[in-house]
């Protein structure tokens, strides 16, 4: 994988005591769309810092805030030229150390094809096993799910001890809908009143043990033809 | 009676001939040297085997070739030192070890890399392998690597090179294209400005040595066939870098033999040039340590464009270093080891020490160093009694250079020395200086949180108190001048939001890390900097009756100018090793499960020498010949 996402992942790891992910799926009745993702390191500000300031770590470089903000900027450039992709935007708070991405989609296999093209385009074009599988599918009234982007891989190789630190992390996934849900295959998906939104929230510890913790599927009404 | 006497002889023969230690070369500038017999006799060799310093000794010994096989096979004689050293002259750079040999035959069959040289000196036998030569004489061996270095390789290559007619020989080589040529402001990104990757042909695979400069990546495809145009017309004649080989290869060869030479013909090893070593060799001890500074600083990177463009300079700069050695002995107790340094020096540079050292010790100091502070340090100088001194020794040797920029400097210095207020600035950094680590803290930080509204999921960003581990220090100066930081944090406090005032101390809100406040306290003749905020706000005047005790404060006192302590499991057992860089972290590691104490000491400065006792006192079932090697591994992981 990409040095720089590597080691993005890698401080990841070892700052997720707090990590906070949260991913954000609007999905209307035509297959169009809306992803928002957010990655708020806020409470581990001294170790990100800490980490950064360091040549190495594990015998990998440490890149810079700047080079971090350079491929993330770089994804998302790459992402815009993808079909049916627009409105992307991409926010960085580097002092309070966030990330804010967002972008619109016109169907749900164009999101997810265009996402692992721009993946693939900044990891100039090196084949990524983890891209060959599917992350999302929708057929207009079911839609599966799991995390959206690789990551969970990277750490596999950790020891026992260290991956204790990802304890208190957490990872929130939503999705919102025009119609209600009619259920939601995970029991501890929690729906809003109005059951046009979703929301799965687990442990970054947990998930780390167990990927299929956030793979979720969620069956709608079907639409009522007037 | 006769006994005695058979004994005392026996006894010196093993000293006075334990050979291995006179196969030092004389241009090795650090030497440590291993008392093997002393060492050994309490650690097993399974163990020793397992240390980091002796695994590199197996991948030189072994060379890989012999796997499963240790030390203990290979021949050497424990009865004898083991010494490692290193050199550097302008032209080469030597390491190795010498050792003694106990079995030839076993020695090689782990040395099975290494062919018989033909020799030229009486009773030597050379080998060589790809990297390293073994020479053996009587009941000794040198295992030897010497490097030319690449400036001296350069040199003649370049002179042959274009003696022959060749031009330039390095068209085309650092056209690389730096990887990250782009910064990027914070917040929002402008798609107008900036140009998606387009998808392209696939590369090769990316470089994965990250510590490559960018700037500086070489790809040796880039290279067209012009620019080894003119040696490769002629297929008989060698490109530039085939040339730089041959000539590698030659100076390697020139300068083993002149090395050889002088130990074997000349009889020059650091044993008989320097009465320094050999003494320092006599003392009964575990170990011993030599460090030629006057060398190492002739030797230093940067002084060469000193040394040619004002050589008298130069050379009134290095006689003040003449005679600077550091020599220490490591001697090993039951329940503690003792480090004993000695640094010695001319007397020009000397007279700087002794007046820098010569500080009455400011007791204010070990009121903000509290009693269970498991790790710190007190250094005691006078800046103002040392600038004096510097001013009077340094300033005739460079106002005698007749060199324009160096009497422009000349004039600056007089000048600033005669303008600038002196007992300003040196009220203001008086020069003795403290450091605490109080261990690791909860501090208070800020985070962002997301809230959640329960109806829609939809989210906000609130700004709510977070608490983080952070190793927890205290940096403190003295000082007369109480009014100068004043002025500065005044000013600052205009500047910046970030500064505020309190009525003990100052604060500076995010300066570490961008997230954690520095606390700075001004008072009781001393500025401190620390990102403790208890000792901020409930300790602002010391410790009170939980600062260091009498006992200790007695002892600081009556030492030289340098004090530390440090306790290795309140500290390195706790420090944070994520927060390091992997050679530190290396070397916390090689440290940690220790429960040992250790305290150094300097005695009084004279003109001629300070000495230094670090003691390692420790705990636990454990030898102090393992402790000793624990130590050996990690200033081996240190020096790495």
């Amino acid at each position: 994988m990409n040095r720089v996402f590597y080691i993005f992942a890698l401080i990841l790891f070892f700052l997720s005591s707090c990590i906070e992910l949260i991913d954000d799926l609007t999905i209307h009745n035509d297959g169009s769309g809306t992803f928002k993702y957010i990655m708020n390191l806020s409470s581990s500000k001294i170790k990100v810092n800490s980490i950064l300031a360091l040549d190495s770590i594990d015998g990998k470089k440490v890149p810079s805030m700047a080079e971090i903000k350079t491929k993330l900027m770089s994804f998302a450039a790459n992402l815009k030229t993808q079909p049916g992709i627009s409105n992307v935007s991409m926010q960085i708070n580097d002092f309070d150390l966030i990330v804010n991405f967002s972008c619109d989609f016109k169907t749900v296999g164009e999101f997810q094809s265009g996402f692992k093209s721009a993946i693939t385009l900044i990891n100039k074009e090196e084949t990524i096993d983890a891209l060959k599988e599917s992350w999302i599918s929708w057929d207009g009234r079911v839609l599966k799910r799991n995390i959206p982007i690789l990551s969970l891989q990277i750490l596999e190789g950790f020891k026992e001890g260290e991956l204790d630190l990802l304890k208190t992390g957490s990872y929130t996934s939503i999705n919102r809908f025009d119609r209600p849900i009619e259920k939601a295959e995970k029991l501890e998906t929690k729906l809003n009143p109005a059951k046009t939104a979703s929301m799965l929230r687990v442990n970054t510890f947990d998930l780390q043990k167990n990927h299929l913790l956030i793979e979720n599927t969620i069956y709608l009404t079907p639409i009522k033809i007037k | 009676m006769k006994n005695l006497i058979l004994l005392s002889l026996l006894f010196n023969f093993s000293i006075c001939f334990s050979q291995s230690e006179q196969l030092i070369p004389q241009n090795a500038i650090t030497v440590f040297s291993i008392n093997n017999l002393n060492l050994l006799q309490k650690i097993s060799m399974d163990d020793l085997v397992k240390y980091d310093f002796m695994e590199e000794v197996h991948q030189e010994l072994f060379d890989g070739s012999t796997s499963g096989k240790t030390l203990k096979d290979a021949g050497i004689d424990f009865n004898q030192r083991l010494n490692v050293f290193y050199g550097k002259t302008d032209d080469y750079e030597v390491s190795g070890f010498t050792f003694g040999v106990s079995n030839s035959s076993l020695l090689f069959e782990v040395f099975d890399d290494f062919t018989e040289l033909k020799s030229n000196y009486k009773d030597v036998k050379e080998y060589g392998s790809f990297f390293n030569n073994l020479i053996l004489k009587n009941n000794s061996a040198l295992l030897i690597r010497i490097e030319p270095t690449a400036e001296s390789i350069d040199r003649k290559t370049d002179s042959i090179w274009y003696s022959r007619g060749n031009e330039y020989p390095y068209g085309g080589m650092y056209d690389e294209e730096p990887l990250f040529d782009e910064e990027f402001d914070e917040g929002d990104f402008d798609f107008e400005e900036y140009e998606a990757e387009e998808p392209s042909a696939p590369e090769e695979e990316e470089e994965e040595e990250l510590n490559e400069d960018p700037l500086f990546y070489f790809d040796s495809t880039d290279i067209s066939n012009e620019d080894f145009s003119e040696a490769s017309e002629d297929l008989n004649e060698k490109n530039y870098y085939e040339l730089r080989d041959s000539v590698q290869l030659e100076l390697q060869q020139y300068l083993l033999t002149q090395l050889l030479n002088d130990l074997f013909i000349n009889n020059l090893t650091l044993l008989s040039i320097d009465p320094r070593f050999s003494e320092q060799l006599t003392h009964q001890c575990a170990g011993t340590f030599y460090l030629d500074n006057s060398r190492s600083f002739q030797q230093a990177n940067g002084l060469w464009y000193f040394q040619t463009v004002m050589p008298s300079l130069y050379n009134d700069i290095k006689e003040l270093y003449t005679g600077n050695v550091i020599l220490g002995d490591l001697i090993l107790n039951d329940k503690s080891l003792e480090f004993l340094v000695e640094a010695r020096y001319g007397e020009k540079l000397g007279s700087i020490y002794q007046e820098m050292n010569d500080s009455k010790f400011d007791n204010n100091i070990t009121k903000y160093i509290h009693k269970n502070s498991p790790a710190y340090f007190t250094y005691n100088v006078n800046l103002r009694k040392a600038y004096d001194k510097a001013y009077e020794v340094i300033m005739p040797i460079i106002s005698a250079e007749k060199n324009a920029d160096i009497a422009m400097n000349v004039l600056a210095l007089e000048l600033m020395n005669e303008l600038i207020n002196k007992d300003a600035l040196f009220d203001t950094y008086k020069g003795s200086m403290f450091g605490t680590f109080n261990g690791i803290k909860k501090i208070k930080t800020k985070k962002i949180d997301y809230k959640y509204d329960e109806i829609t999921f939809e989210y906000n960003e609130t700004e709510v108190d977070a608490i983080e581990d952070m190793p927890i220090f205290s940096l403190g100066f003295s000082i007369d001048r109480h009014d100068i930081p004043e002025i500065i944090l005044k000013n600052f406090s205009r500047l910046t939001s970030k500064f505020e005032k309190h009525d003990n101390y100052w604060v500076f809100n995010n300066a570490i890390l961008d997230a954690a406040p520095l606390y700075m306290i001004n008072k009781n003749n001393l500025f401190i900097l620390t990102n403790d905020e208890d000792l901020a706000i409930n300790h602002s005047d010391g410790y009170g009756p939980d600062q260091l005790g009498r006992k200790v404060r007695k002892e600081i006192k009556r030492n030289g100018f340098m004090n530390g302590y440090l306790d290795i499991s309140g500290t390195l057992n706790r420090f944070p090793n994520d927060l390091l860089s992997e050679r530190r972290s290396e070397l916390i590691n090689s440290l940690k499960g220790k429960s040992g104490k250790m305290y150094l000491k300097s005695a009084k400065t004279t003109t001629k020498i300070t000495k230094f006792e670090m003691s390692y006192k420790f705990n636990g079932e454990e030898n102090s010949g393992k402790h000793l090697l624990d130590v050996i591994n990690t200033l081996y992981i240190f020096s790495k």
